[in-house]
């Protein structure tokens, strides 16, 4: 599979079978900007919850609170961290920059985004 | 290992995709201050309406603020044209796509920028 699909070839993003690392990068930077893309319309649209008042956005925060949501925040953060940090290593290459060790970088960016996973989830939930 | 997100497209261009990658860079550096202040130093990780409108009244918050609405719009929707450039649309779907993507972009940022000025003066 190349990393630009064709079209018709797009379900293949979703394939887990015969990946390389390259194609994996491709591919959750892809996935991660389509979910960070659609998370921020959405929070700019819940944002406007500031513009009616304190009433209205404290209500907004306490439904904000509530396990559903807060996974819904986890997977952000994740997202935010995989294509960050992934992102990182792209400009990094784009500008001639650990070409040779590009896999070894993007396993170590994956190290450091499961640990980031991990303590986010444990601040989030640990203390509830 | 190849990566086709570290060199332009053929029709991204070398201009927008600059933009993508060097906008990216300054939106993780703004997004850890926006991070970690509204939600790592907030109680519950939430700020409230007031903790909002005081966050505010620091006069460089609402530029940063700013800055950071304009880098983020833009880099996701340069990214988001160059999710669609794979599907090879023909130039004139193309031409559609980046009307949208213009008035998509130039709306959310207006309407962001508006509603960061409003609780900026809310504060004042």
């Amino acid at each position: 599979m190349h990393n630009q699909p064709a079209p018709i070839h797009f379900w293949r993003w979703f394939d887990p079978r015969s990946h390389k690392p390259g194609t994996w990068a491709f591919i959750l930077n892809r996935i991660t900007a389509l979910g960070l893309t659609l998370y921020l319309a959405m929070h700019l649209v819940a944002l406007s919850q500031l513009a009616m008042g304190p009433a209205a956005y404290d209500n907004f925060i306490q439904l904000a609170k509530t396990p559903v949501i807060k996974l819904g925040e986890l997977l952000v953060i994740s997202a935010g961290m995989i294509h960050g940090l992934n992102g990182i290593r792209i400009a990094l290459t784009s500008f001639g920059i650990g070409v040779r060790i590009q896999k070894q970088l993007f396993a170590g960016l994956m190290v450091l985004v499961l640990a980031g996973i991990l303590i986010f989830a444990f601040s989030m939930f640990g203390g509830a | 290992m190849v990566d086709e997100g570290s060199k332009p497209k053929k029709r991204e261009g070398t201009t927008l995709w600059l933009l993508k990658i060097i906008g990216g860079l300054l939106i993780i550096l703004l997004l850890g201050i926006h991070f970690v202040i509204n939600h790592l130093v907030a109680p519950g990780g939430l700020l409230t309406y007031q903790d909002v409108i005081n966050y505010y009244r620091t006069p460089i918050v609402p530029v940063m603020e700013i800055f950071f609405l304009v880098f983020v719009v833009s880099h996701s929707l340069i990214g988001l044209r160059s999710i669609l450039l794979d599907l090879n649309p023909s130039d004139y779907l193309l031409k559609i796509i980046d009307r949208i993507l213009v008035i998509v972009g130039s709306g959310a940022s207006i309407y962001g920028a508006l509603l960061i000025i409003f609780l900026a003066n809310k504060g004042a």
